[in-house]
């Protein structure tokens, strides 16, 4: 365990098996799965508020001020 | 700065999402026309209901062709009318009806909550809490207090009938 590093804290070049650059980077399936909660957390608010706060029952209502 | 197009697109998503949140907002305000319970009910004496116009006999009224007026004592521990498990009148409105409650407290702080839906106000002594509501399906509904007020708040509870139309009978059962 304590040799994987060097004293520098960086992993040996033996270690390295490709080397990316920045826009090479393309984490896909996590963008898909915060895709998706987002358009959870939207379906839920969504839910919540038309369907929970404004269609359930009487709803106060009035003229603000 | 060199900024990842996923961290772009997350960026732009959240501020959209807030955009998004504000707006459904505003659209109930404005479109649906939600309001919230202010203070422009007034004040009144609480040690005085008997001798006031509107608390001094609560109950319904009919103020328009279908409009009602609604005033409620809260009073540990029961809601009058509201309260017809110790014997007052429940609340009785039609149905397709715009009723307004007014509702005090000749003592302690409590709470006119319909339990379900967002009929909900604070009930506080001096103040009277003015709340216009839309009822437009017969239903039957409960009515709690649901601020602590004393060892029998718990059992401080009433109903709430919207009756179809053609039933409606003045609201007071007479």
């Amino acid at each position: 365990m304590s040799q994987s590093t060097d004293q520098h804290g960086a992993p040996p070049d033996s270690v390295i098996e490709r080397e990316l650059t920045h826009d090479e980077f393309d984490p896909i399936g996590t963008a898909v799965l915060i895709t998706l909660y987002f358009l959870i957390l939207v379906g839920m608010w969504l839910f919540t508020y038309f369907v929970e706060f404004l269609g359930n029952g009487p709803t106060v209502v009035g003229v603000i001020g | 700065m060199d900024i990842h197009s996923y961290e772009k697109a997350w960026l732009g998503a959240a501020l959209v999402l807030i955009v998004f949140f504000i707006a459904t907002i505003t659209y109930g305000t404005v479109g649906a026309g939600v309001s919230m319970v202010d203070d422009s009910g007034g004040t009144v004496d609480p040690n005085n209901l008997a001798d006031h116009e509107r608390f001094g006999d609560p109950g319904v009224e009919q103020v328009g062709e279908n409009e009602y007026e609604v005033n409620v004592v809260a009073s540990a521990f029961y809601f009058n009318p509201g309260s017809d498990q110790l014997g007052f009148d429940p609340i009785q409105v039609p149905a397709n009806s715009t009723v307004t409650f007014y509702v005090t407290s000749s003592d302690v702080i409590h709470g006119f909550s319909v339990p379900g839906t967002n009929v909900n106000t604070m009930v506080i002594p001096g103040e009277v809490a003015e709340l216009t509501v839309e009822f437009d399906e017969p239903d039957t509904y409960g009515l709690l207090c649901n601020e602590y007020c004393g060892y029998d708040h718990h059992n401080m509870e009433g109903t709430v009938e919207v009756v179809p139309e053609d039933q409606y009978d003045g609201g007071d059962g007479q």
